[in-house]
């Protein structure tokens, strides 16, 4: 155990302390200005500390970048998790000797002194972990996709609202700056009504064609599997490949959807909504562990207003404007996904919708008139969270929104095994007239992690 | 959909050919519950792509009895697993079993899963199967087991009865216990 975690959490000693100071009125005041904020939220000068659960992968990436935070004084790192014991090591080693280590997430979660956890564990711990850091009043950073069943995703939202936490969830295309320049130039109308907007991606892989196995000897398989019903070691299972895997990625429709889907629905205005219908084919591998579908075509039919969201697995990509690289989001260097939106008044289209997003010329060059509608600009993706954690506003990616986006690409995966169209009640967040998609909104998950 | 016939279905899931075994297995559903028992054999027994393939067309025909307006198929579809929950299959593979019993069965399959509870390889999969069967049945069978249960396996329980709505007051919620310890240290400490 740490000495921080011995000590007192600094900001309930602040409150403490401000507490005395209203009490004893001519005591002198010795906190800084603008340290204390209002419902026990970090002040605005206050510098956060961190919990980083899931270090490899994309779990490095946000710990370089916090890193990077630390040691310009803005954040501290107080612990690194994962069951790997090999990328727990790396992570020390990045993350510095002041950040304790720990295998079981559950030891971050009781650290008083953390006030927040980057989550960057594969997709079938997202909905789990979120819950339980929200049970202990922990700030939430999660990767996406948010959650892998409908259930999950609203066990997320509601624990999230219980705690009164600020939830980003990594779907960082929202955050680019192109992102910014194409939902702009949207809303005001450049292309018309939009009703509809066509997903472009390549295929998802086949492949892991080995037997099972014993897991490496620095792997907790128990804890790896953590909520999935028990199954034994594949090296096909991880790490990484874990996407390709129905229960536990879903693939290029559940990793790439969460990108391009979300900034559909953010340029769409579409946070909150939901589909009424939604209808899928698609292929799976003719061999291999990995069973996520190879070919999938989805559509969605909203209502009210009436658009149609399509997710095309190949599609039709469209092929990648030139560029000089000075552009706000630089050269393109991911064509292959996107999306094309189709207006009464002409088409745009936008590449990535991740990290990299890339907007079309005319919405980069578009220059807004008089009276031209403006958009939120993010400060950017982990700024945006911070903001929400001492401010109390709400994220750009925020729970609810990203639970929708991931619930989408889960609905498209489940139209596509079950073969049949499903009709979805989004007001209750719920499949309608066919009991068996309905037990399929869930799953039942190993006991003691489940949310 | 094409459909198939039992024997070409059969035939075709054990093919060499990936192509011909994924279109098989693409099509099992259509067969219906008359093919659970023979893929089962083959998924327990075949080369390994054979045994994936035929896995996921019991799977696929789980999901086809499912549809709606077809409850006579998926109540023979659900009794064709239940009776490959004896001891003839290999663990994995009653598993699985179990997985697709929670996604198809009904009250009919509270009694054979509720028996798995006191198997010591099959007893979490057994929980989490009664946790997701409907109706009252596959609760009462949850609370027996939760009253008869050693403590240590009363908080899986009671979570299952809680995911149906019931409380289960004074068994211990173990959901945010840590227990699993590293052995790597903090670089430079």
């Amino acid at each position: 155990m740490s000495k921080a975690t011995a000590g007192v959490r600094r900001r309930d000693f602040l409150k403490t302390a401000g507490s005395a100071v209203a009490v004893g009125a001519a005591a002198p005041c010795i906190i800084p200005s603008g340290v204390l904020a209002a419902d026990g939220r970090p002040g605005a000068n206050e510098r956060l500390t961190f919990g980083h659960i899931g270090v490899g992968g994309m779990g490095g990436y946000h710990l370089d970048d916090m890193v990077g935070r630390m040691k310009r004084g803005e954040v501290n790192i107080a612990a690194v998790c994962d069951v790997d014991e090999k990328r727990l090591a790396n992570a020390s080693r990045t993350a510095g000797p002041q950040a304790d280590c720990f295998r079981d997430y559950r030891y971050v979660l009781d650290r008083k002194d953390i006030d927040a956890v980057v989550i960057a564990t594969p997709d079938h711990w997202h909905a789990v972990q979120t819950v339980h850091a929200a049970e202990r009043g922990k700030h939430v950073y999660v990767e996406k996709p948010a959650c892998c069943t409908v259930e999950e995703g609203k066990a997320m939202i509601s624990a999230a609202k219980k705690a009164g936490i600020a939830v980003q969830v990594g779907s960082q295309g929202r955050s680019q700056p192109e992102a910014y320049l194409a939902h702009r130039y949207l809303v005001n109308g450049n292309i018309g009504k939009i009703t509809q907007v066509d997903c472009f991606h390549y295929l998802s892989p086949v492949g892991a064609f080995s037997p099972d196995s014993d897991p490496p000897p620095e792997l907790d398989w128990d804890a790896w599997l953590g909520p999935l019903r028990w199954r034994p070691y594949n090296r096909g299972y991880c790490h990484g490949t874990f996407r390709w895997l129905m229960e536990s990625g879903g693939g290029q429709i559940r990793d790439r959807g969460a990108h391009v889907m979300s900034c559909a629905m953010w340029w769409m205005n579409a946070d909150g909504t939901g589909p009424v219908e939604i209808e899928a084919t698609g292929e799976a591998p003719e061999r291999g562990l990995w069973d996520s579908a190879v070919k999938i075509s989805v559509k969605y039919t909203f209502k009210n207003p009436d658009w149609v969201l399509t997710w095309n697995q190949p599609g039709e990509p469209a092929p990648p404007e030139e560029r000089t690289g000075n552009e706000p989001g630089g050269p393109i260097t991911r064509p292959g996904y996107g999306a094309v939106y189709r207006g009464d008044k002409g088409t745009f289209t936008h590449w990535g919708g991740d990290g990299g997003t890339w907007a079309e010329r005319k919405a980069r060059e578009w220059q807004p008139g008089p009276g031209a509608k403006d958009v939120y600009k993010s400060p950017g993706h982990k700024e945006d969270w911070f903001e929400g954690i001492k401010t109390g506003k709400k994220t750009i990616m925020n729970v609810e929104a990203a639970a929708d986006v991931a619930i989408l690409t889960v609905l498209g995966n489940l139209s596509f095994l079950l073969g049949r169209k499903l009709q979805w009640d989004h007001s209750k967040r719920e499949i309608v007239g066919d009991e068996q998609a309905r037990r399929l909104m869930g799953r039942p998950q190993r006991y003691p992690y489940a949310v | 959909m094409e459909e198939i016939t039992l024997e070409l279905l059969l035939e075709r899931i054990k093919s060499a050919d990936d192509a011909t075994r994924a279109s098989a297995r693409d099509h099992a559903g259509s067969v219906g519950a008359a093919a659970v028992a023979p893929l089962a054999k083959i998924a327990a027994t075949g080369e390994l792509e054979i045994a994936r393939a035929a896995n996921h067309a019991i799977q696929n025909i789980v999901y086809h009895a499912g549809r709606p307006g077809a409850q006579a198929e998926a109540a023979a579809v659900a009794a064709e697993l239940l009776k490959l929950l004896d001891n003839s299959l290999p663990l994995q593979l009653r598993r699985d079993v179990l997985w697709m019993t929670w996604q198809i069965a009904g009250e009919e399959a509270v009694d054979t899963v509720a028996a798995l509870l006191s198997n010591a390889e099959l007893n979490e999969s057994a929980r989490m199967t009664l946790e997701r069967l409907p109706g009252e049945k596959a609760t009462a069978a949850l609370k027996a087991a939760l009253a008869a249960a050693p403590d240590d396996a009363k908080p899986a329980l009671a979570h299952s009865l809680q995911v149906r709505g019931v409380d289960t007051p004074g068994v211990p919620d173990l959901r945010l216990k840590p227990t699993k310890a590293t052995a790597v240290k903090p670089v430079g400490r």
